[in-house]
């Protein structure tokens, strides 16, 4: 007769497991496609950068007006500058090789606080290199089309990407304090 | 002078340590994966991630502890980082041993003890899938027979706030599992 399952300890460890093994050739080509994945993990990360990068590429090659050019530029090189500080800091990564000799609390704080730097200070490092393409953007519309037509449409561009910008900040902060209630718990936790 | 002077053994390779760690830990960590994610597939690669960072790992594997403890923080913390990833894409909020929210489990309240094995694991894995990270690891720990000062070792909690969260766990599995109270075993 079956012995109804009261003990939770006996319940967990002889549950029913597959006993998948990896040899270590095994290991070794699956870390390659681990490699791989992170590769192509964080292209997908920057795949929204990079598509606006080649149309504003695309823009300043048919585009022959020197200002508009000069925009498209500062643009490709803003975007260049997100996809790297993207790449540095906020990007998936290999496991660390330390990650034996790090106890939970020092990994996981380190890895928390990795993340709330990146969403924290989103403004300088993602928001502020594409200012200087809308300000010359704005600029070459209105010159090239100094009628109320063109400042209104100018105008209304800045309207929306200033808006668009106080969002993705405002919501970069909130995740930043989600992150650092995490952290707080985890240090009040290790001060116990 | 002596010509039977014993040559010292050769130090384990990576390889050999990474084999010999995973004969004797596969179960646990399938069990730790599946505690941290409950889609197949996915869990499938984490345990994966997992075998491949201990892997690596071991290369730098210098005996300062003990085979079990490097395994286990390597574990958690490649799972910790899987849990970070996911939350972005999971609205379901995560609660802790101390909250009140954990008292309203779905099957905690249905009244009925677990009525085979299969029932019981479920509920221990809806408990653990709705815990936060360290009190997820903390449990798993404590389900696979580590001992208080092993967890505290691999978690960085003092000995003290082990045993309150240990305490806690027992009184939350026992009213989970109808045994009457933490000092039940």
């Amino acid at each position: 007769m079956n012995k109804l399952p009261n003990n939770p300890q006996q319940v967990w460890q002889t549950q029913p497991v597959e006993g998948i093994k990896m040899s270590a050739d095994a290991i070794r080509q699956r870390a390659g496609k681990f490699e791989r994945r992170i590769f192509w993990r964080n292209i997908r990360e920057y795949a929204s950068s990079l598509v606006a990068a080649l149309l504003f590429a695309y823009f300043f090659a048919t585009n022959h007006a020197l200002l508009f050019r000069v925009a498209y530029a500062l643009f490709i090189a803003g975007l260049g500058w997100v996809v790297f500080q993207l790449h540095r800091q906020g990007s998936a990564k290999n496991m660390p090789a330390e990650l034996g000799t790090l106890t939970y609390l020092q990994f996981f704080r380190a890895e928390l606080e990795r993340q709330r730097d990146v969403v924290k200070n989103v403004w300088p490092w993602y928001l502020a290199p594409l200012v200087p393409g809308f300000v010359v953007l704005t600029a070459a519309s209105v010159i090239a089309r100094p009628n109320s037509a063109g400042l209104a449409t100018a105008g209304l561009l800045d309207v929306v990407v200033a808006v668009l910008f106080l969002l993705i900040w405002k919501m970069n902060l909130r995740a930043a304090r989600c992150l650092q209630r995490t952290i707080d718990d985890l240090n009040a936790a290790e001060r116990q | 002078m002596s010509t039977t002077e014993t040559i010292p053994a050769a130090a384990p390779t990576q390889d050999e340590l990474y084999q010999e760690a995973a004969r004797t830990y596969s179960a646990p960590l399938e069990r730790l994966a599946r505690a941290y994610e409950a889609d197949p597939e996915i869990r499938r690669d984490l345990l994966q991630d997992i075998h491949v960072a201990l892997w690596r790992s071991l290369g730098g594997f210098d005996g300062r502890c003990s085979m079990r403890t490097w395994m286990y923080r390597v574990a958690h913390n490649v799972a910790a980082s899987h849990v970070l990833r996911q939350r972005r894409s999971r609205s379901q909020a995560l609660v802790g041993l101390e909250d009140e929210e954990l008292e309203n489990l779905p099957d905690a309240t249905s009244g009925q003890p677990a009525a085979d094995r299969s029932q019981a694991l479920d509920r221990l894995l809806i408990l653990i899938q709705r815990l936060k990270p360290l009190d997820r690891h903390v449990i798993l720990s404590y389900l696979e027979g580590l001992d208080a000062a092993s967890i505290g070792e691999i978690t960085g909690l003092s000995p003290g706030n082990v045993a309150t969260k240990i305490h806690r766990i027992k009184t939350v599995l026992a009213r989970q599992f109808q045994q009457g109270g933490p000092d039940h075993e």
